[in-house]
């Protein structure tokens, strides 16, 4: 009995530094972000300093840091939009298409989840050149789309199997098209799994830093992007702005997850339970 | 009857050309690769439209793949590729230790992690996973530059180092380049084999855990023999997954070292696409990346061929 009261004492003491370690650069990150630059890289290290949201106001006031979380807005809504229509279509007709073709084109699907997003880019990069698309919105969507579909399908796929074939034969019964079966009451009892699969193309668009710094120029770039480029210049003013980036770009996202917990468990586990 | 063959098939059909789209680009690269040099990129940019570009290439055959490999010794090419003989075999290198080196890390975490909460009560877990989804959602770039700034001089962590003696400047060395790049790789990777392995044990059958109990068998023999069994197929997925992404690390290269210590296959064809501006050699350097990735997943792909046709 006490034994197994220590040990629980000790994996407690485990997990916790474990959230602290992945907490951590996070959390410190948020930490010198409301700090001036001598204060925040100071040696000896100052574990409190005067706060002040000097690095936040250059950012988004001075060096126009809304803009790129507007391109951020559109690319994002654009490449889920895109990729859920077009995934529910492709995923319903492969959940519900008993052949072997339908069994090759998963694997193909996963084949392309597997190669590097790098390997499309010169290819991409030479033809919106060539279209004069580069650096539009729409190209970076185009790829994105491209890249996420592998995934959205196969994920959709697998929410769709779990739908009875009964249900829409019982609604064509009564007298609805295919399409109209599909629309009116699969896609319904869908929802739970198109807000997940939109989660993560969610996540893919809006994580996305080799795109979008290879295929747009400075105002077309999204958030990562951005702050990545003030990077590379060591300055201290731009280091700083890219302090407050980052926890800018982070926010939403840990809200995502406060809000959403329970549908990227269920994402992520999705793949692996269905096999 | 007509309708339900001839919807889903059309359907079909759809989603074939969505990935058409997709296999057009891959053979443009496979046309493009070994065609051209940088001449040509500006005159295509010109003409355009509908026209066809790849009448203005110059046949060089297999040259661009000759310079990345480092075999060619024609004196004729630019001093740039004599620098750097092997880029992408040092790519390739650094990009398997990569994944060999973070693998064992992330399942070994991950498994640790899901047993531990597993003993949770079941308000904790749920506090514990949300928290524990962070480095896994968190931007990849951003996590890069978080732990870039932990790890500066005048950081927290050479701070907290220094107190102990150990005094390392993380950026300016190769190992230690190399070593924070590992590091970000298990700390990213670790929520998902987490979580994965976590579902898992919420299915490991319960009736063979108390029969084993009953035939004696202590905890790590129920452990070993009836809970690892059951996590075998997940540990298989969530490796297959890692190989996957770990094969593609590139932002913290990017972040962390600027390619100056280390490069990674997805680096190399952004840097030769953008640095060096030449398409023609990066859709070389990706072709390869391919077939690098294509050689690493073979025994993984038979694998799941097989289950799936064991299941259908």
């Amino acid at each position: 009995m006490n034994f197994s009261k220590r040990n629980q004492v000790w994996i407690v003491v485990a997990l916790a530094i474990w959230l602290v370690i992945a907490s951590l650069p996070v959390v410190w990150t948020a930490i010198i972000s409301l700090r001036s630059y001598v204060d925040a890289f100071a040696n000896p290290v100052k574990w409190t300093a005067p706060v002040t949201f000097e690095n936040y106001r250059a950012l988004w006031v001075d060096r126009e840091f809304y803009k790129n979380f507007v391109n951020t807005a559109i690319v994002t809504l654009g490449t889920v939009s895109i990729s859920l229509t077009v995934g529910c279509l492709a995923a319903y007709a492969l959940a519900r298409y008993r052949g072997a073709l339908g069994f090759w084109l998963l694997l193909l699907a996963l084949v392309f989840r597997a190669l590097p997003h790098s390997t499309l880019l010169p290819s991409f990069f030479t033809m919106f050149d060539a279209l004069g698309i580069r650096n539009t919105y729409i190209a970076l969507i185009f790829v994105l789309v491209a890249i996420n579909q592998p995934f959205t399908i196969w994920m959709l796929r697998s929410f769709f199997m779990n739908i009875p074939a009964e249900l829409d034969e019982a609604a064509m019964v009564d007298g609805c098209t295919r399409f109209q079966a599909f629309r009116r009451v699969v896609i319904p009892v869908m929802w739970p799994g198109i807000v997940t699969t939109g989660l993560f193309s969610f996540l893919l668009a809006y994580n996305d830093f080799l795109l979008s710094s290879a295929l747009t120029n400075a105002e077309k770039m999204t958030m990562p992007a951005a702050i990545a480029n003030s990077i590379s210049a060591e300055s201290e003013a731009l280091l700083m702005q890219g302090v407050a980036g980052a926890v800018s770009i982070t926010l939403p996202l840990i809200i995502l997850v406060v809000l959403f917990q329970r549908q990227i468990v269920s994402g992520l586990t999705q793949g692996a339970v269905k096999g | 009857m007509l309708l339900l063959m001839a919807v889903p098939l059309a359907m079909t059909f759809y989603f074939s050309l969505q990935q058409c789209a997709l296999d057009l680009e891959l053979v443009t690269v496979t046309q493009t690769g070994p065609f051209g040099s940088q001449a040509v990129v500006t005159q295509r940019a010109r003409q355009d439209a509908n026209g066809k570009p790849i009448e203005r290439c110059e046949f060089i055959g297999f040259r661009h793949y000759e310079r990345i490999l480092g075999l060619d010794n024609d004196t004729t090419t630019s001093a740039a590729k004599n620098e750097a003989p092997n880029e992408f075999f040092a790519a390739l290198k650094f990009t398997l230790t990569y994944i060999i080196s973070t693998a064992p890390l992330v399942l070994a975490i991950g498994l640790l992690l899901a047993l531990g909460v597993q003993r949770l009560s079941t308000r904790w877990r749920a506090v514990f996973i949300t928290s524990a989804l962070l480095p896994f959602i968190v931007t990849p770039v951003v996590a890069a530059l978080s732990i870039k700034w932990l790890f500066r001089d005048n950081g927290l962590i050479p701070f907290l180092l220094s107190k102990i003696g150990v005094q390392v400047f993380w950026m300016a060395e190769a190992w230690s380049a190399q070593l924070l790049i590992v590091l970000y790789g298990v700390w990213h990777s670790v929520p998902f084999a987490f979580i994965v392995l976590f579902a898992g044990l919420q299915s490991v059958p319960q009736d063979s855990l108390e029969a084993a109990t009953i035939d004696g068998a202590s905890k790590w023999q129920r452990f070993i023999y009836v809970t690892l069994p059951h996590l075998a197929p997940l540990v298989v997925f969530v490796l297959l997954i890692h190989v996957m992404d770990a094969y593609r690390v590139f932002e913290p290269i990017v972040v962390l070292t600027q390619g100056a210590f280390t490069t990674s296959v997805q680096y190399l064809t952004y840097f030769v696409l953008l640095q060096e501006n030449n398409p023609f050699k990066a859709s070389a350097a990706s072709v390869l990346t391919m077939a690098g990735i294509a050689v690493l997943l073979v025994p993984l792909l038979i694998k799941t061929y097989r289950e799936q046709r064991g299941i259908a």
